[in-house]
């Protein structure tokens, strides 16, 4: 297959379908976290970027300013970033943030990312608990998607979704806050399956357990496969 | 010892962590990710989770023997490190920290500090299992064989 450097238009078409041109940006505070993350996506063909927290984030996006007020992005969005990051020539495709971090929690990043010039770019979350309202709270913030820790190679197949679709990606994230929104009636069964906080996870079919809440999400949608990757545990492999 | 024996001696004693629980999936997912481009993967990270844990039990042992304990301070280090044995399979030890992290939310000193004793003996443990398995390891490679991971079939 031959390449022609000159040939942009070629060349743009060819960033969107091959994977070895995504970026990640990859957020936690824990360093063997960040050093497997950081091999998942490599092993998956991603360019990965890693930071220690929710503030170096914002600094490599360039969206922090001296007067941060955490609790009005609106603000901050409009004070911030001096230039799009388009004309920087940083290229972010997707971010990939703990969820419990000293600090600046992922949720707080989401928030602050999604109020932001970067809010077209997918956000997942990670955590090592399973805790429903916390799952909700970040799909309903914006957030693509909430994995489980500890993550799993099955797990960043699912990322291309986000990453080759990205104005379905727009439409998908309204749908799942209806659905979200109607999802009452389901969570609170959740309660039977996740009574206390799931922290065990291994590749036996137990594991399919700790991921019923966002099965439970995916039910309910009318086109669990099409619409939404499986999160967790259920990849054959 | 010939190489065929060594890597048989690998395979036997890799599955015995795994059916003993000392690891779980996870471990199988880093060695996964193990390949010609990262041949010490699995080595770096284990060794970055003793370091993390070393100083994570040192920490804990001095919270808990504090007069007046700090428990959610107690409760961030338990969480760290039951994150971090959860990152690299390390089943028992993580099961221990879940365990202490019970103690820590109940304010139960006695509790925690009997558990801590716990974590720290199957830490030891899991550490003894891993270095005589890396041991394993690199006399295999020494000899010039390589390490059959697509062999332990499960």
């Amino acid at each position: 297959m031959e390449v022609m450097e000159s040939d942009h238009v070629h060349h743009a078409i060819e960033e969107q379908q091959e994977q070895q041109h995504f970026h990640v940006l990859a957020v936690d505070d824990s360093l063997i976290d960040r050093k497997l993350l950081e091999r998942l996506l490599k092993v998956s063909s991603y360019k990965v970027t890693c930071v220690d927290s929710g503030d170096e984030a914002l600094k490599y996006l360039g969206l922090v300013d001296d007067d941060v007020d955490k609790n009005s992005p609106a603000s901050s969005s409009s004070s911030s970033s001096p230039q799009s990051p388009a004309q920087d020539g940083l290229k972010v495709n997707l971010i990939m943030t703990d969820y419990c971090m000293p600090g600046m929690s992922g949720y707080d990043l989401l928030k602050r990312v999604k109020g932001s010039s970067w809010k077209d770019v997918p956000v997942v979350i990670m955590s090592s608990e399973n805790v429903p309202a916390r799952i909700s709270k970040c799909l309903e913030g914006g957030a693509e998607e909430f994995l489980l820790k500890p993550l799993q190679l099955s797990d960043l197949k699912n990322l291309e979704h986000y990453l080759l679709k990205p104005l379905h990606h727009s439409c998908q994230s309204n749908i799942i806050s209806d659905i979200a929104a109607e999802d009452d009636g389901v969570d609170s069964s959740d309660d039977n399956i996740n009574n206390d906080i799931i922290d065990s996870k291994s590749s036996s079919s137990s594991s399919n357990n700790n991921n019923s809440i966002i099965n439970k999400r995916k039910a309910v949608s009318p086109e669990p496969s099409e619409r939404r990757p499986r999160a967790k545990g259920l990849a054959v492999v | 010892m010939e190489v065929g024996q060594m890597q048989r001696q690998w395979l036997d004693y890799t599955k015995s962590l795994f059916l003993e629980g000392f690891l779980d999936g996870q471990f199988l997912q880093l060695q996964q990710l193990q390949d010609e481009s990262n041949p010490d993967f699995v080595v770096e990270v284990v060794s970055l989770f003793f370091e993390d844990s070393e100083k994570l039990l040192n920490d804990l042992t001095s919270a808990l023997g504090q007069q007046s304990v700090d428990f959610k301070r107690v409760d961030a280090h338990v969480h760290q490190l039951k994150g971090s044995s959860s990152s690299i399979g390390a089943q028992r030890v993580k099961n221990a920290c879940i365990a202490l992290r019970n103690y820590c939310e109940e304010q139960n000193i006695e509790g925690c500090i009997g558990c801590l004793q716990q974590v720290k003996h199957e830490y030891n443990m899991v550490k003894n299992k891993l270095e005589n398995l890396f041991r394993l390891e690199q006399q295999i490679v020494a000899a010039g064989g390589s390490i059959p991971m697509t062999e332990l079939g499960f």
